[in-house]
């Protein structure tokens, strides 16, 4: 009877532990969550790993795609990173920042409807996810279906984010920040390096916008990154070629135009058009220092660093 | 061996409640994806269940801050779960200052989503809660206009 009772005891135990650890949200729908709090204005009191925490869609692997699109410019194959070799990936380090490269380029695969290409990148991802353990978030058969089918677009675009947010916070959740930031970081390098090449390439007013204004994510990412610069050698390399990125973005301004927002109503959605605005000030020679850094360091991470 | 059958039922029916309490969250944020338009591209959600008001204190609210970009539309819905008894409402801070709210407090109107023309980019702050303070669950879903 009372091995039957220590049995009981250790099933309860290890299902309340698999339960707490599965719950991709602190605020899933089992246990009332305690109200967290944190105005904007006083993130910057927090600890590092608070502001990892509560800082959400630091780089979207879709976002900088979407505006490519909208801009009409073509898409070009030749800036994805290759496949080829990730079998050959050992690190948690390069496993990490290769799935948030290859996140991104799914969403410009994604994004611009290339999805019968997109096979290679999904099957490499699921590799990789795999590798670190994160792969029951990714449910590459129904991804595949998707792609292969060209049925669905937008079902596609939503699980494979999805996949991406759940994985985040998942690892956030489990105390592996360490190795969500790298991925959040592999995001941002391959959507930087998209913007900068395309920007290099034509006169895009709005991107070269959108890269100037990395400045302010840039250093929340350092921010994300910092607690484990020095966790290894691959881990410090990078945190600090990184940090090349952001003193070449040191005299780029950003300045704001006040303005009141204006609320509207059409077609019974409540629509705001914020009229305070954001301006950069970059000049020709600061973006192509930044824009041959951020092909340095990704060019670098995709080789193996 | 009768304790064994029970430990291992009970053991199968507590991760069946977890399975699927799991799996209706993610109903509710698919069906709010879909609420949201064709016109949309998925960018995050927010699950968010909150007990209700004690009495003379604040209402329980769920805060996240999140990137806005210039020269992006972004779509916030809020879908309520069937069991929810209170109904959910989103406001959008900017440094403190309130921006939008889908509760329009003057008219009494509640709306489902937020459409945000953003012209400034910057960290912004998203709170959830639950009109009357009420307990309740729901999903908020963030999604870019195309």
């Amino acid at each position: 009877m009372t091995g039957i009772i220590s049995k009981l005891f250790a099933v309860i135990l290890l299902v309340c532990v698999c339960s707490c650890k599965n719950t991709p949200n602190k605020q899933g729908n089992l246990n009332f969550p305690v109200a967290d709090s944190v105005p904007a204005g006083e993130a910057e009191k927090l600890s590092d790993e608070a502001i990892a925490d509560i800082i959400q869609n630091i780089a979207s692997p879709v976002e900088i795609a979407a505006m490519l699109q909208a801009m009409e410019v073509p898409f070009t194959a030749d800036y994805l990173a290759t496949t080829q070799g990730a079998d050959r990936l050992t690190t948690n380090f390069q496993k990490a920042i290769m799935l948030g490269i290859y996140g991104a380029d799914l969403g410009y695969l994604n994004m611009y409807e290339k999805t019968g290409n997109s096979v290679d990148v999904l099957s490499t991802i699921k590799r990789l996810a795999d590798g670190l353990r994160v792969g029951q978030f990714f449910d590459f058969e129904t991804l595949k279906r998707l792609s292969v089918s060209k049925s669905n677009l937008d079902s596609l675009l939503f699980l494979s984010i999805n996949s991406y947010n759940r994985i985040d916070e998942y690892l956030r959740d489990n105390n592996r920040g360490a190795v969500s930031a790298l991925m959040i970081a592999g995001v941002w390098i391959e959507g930087q390096y998209l913007a900068t090449q395309v920007a290099t390439g034509g006169s895009y007013k709005i991107l070269r916008d959108r890269i100037g204004e990395q400045k302010i994510i840039l250093g929340d990412l350092l921010m994300l990154l910092r607690p484990y610069s020095r966790s290894n050698n691959e881990y410090s390399s990078f945190y600090d070629m990184m940090e090349k990125i952001s003193v070449a973005y040191h005299d780029v301004r950003i300045t704001y135009r006040l303005g009141e927002p204006e609320t509207v109503e059409q077609d019974g959605r409540l629509v705001m058009i914020q009229h305070e605005e954001s301006i950069v000030e970059m000049t020709d020679e600061q973006l192509a220092t930044i824009t041959g850094l951020s092909k340095e360091v990704r060019n670098k991470l995709i080789s193996g660093l | 061996m009768k304790s064994r059958i029970l430990i291992l039922s009970s053991v199968l029916v507590l991760l069946h409640v977890i399975a699927s309490g799991q799996a209706a969250t993610d109903d509710l944020v698919s069906h709010c994806m879909l609420n949201a338009g064709e016109n949309t591209t998925y960018l995050k959600d927010f699950r968010i269940q909150l007990p209700g008001a004690a009495a003379n204190a604040a209402t329980p609210v769920y805060k996240a801050n999140m990137y806005l970009m210039k020269n992006m539309k972004y779509r916030f819905s809020i879908c309520n779960a069937p069991e929810s008894e209170g109904e959910l409402k989103i406001t959008i801070y900017d440094q403190g200052k309130e921006l939008i709210s889908s509760y329009n407090e003057s008219t009494g109107k509640q709306y489902n989503s937020i459409d945000f023309i953003c012209n400034k980019t910057g960290l912004y702050s998203i709170w959830y809660d639950f009109m009357d303070g009420k307990p309740g669950y729901g999903v908020g879903v963030v999604s870019m206009i195309k």
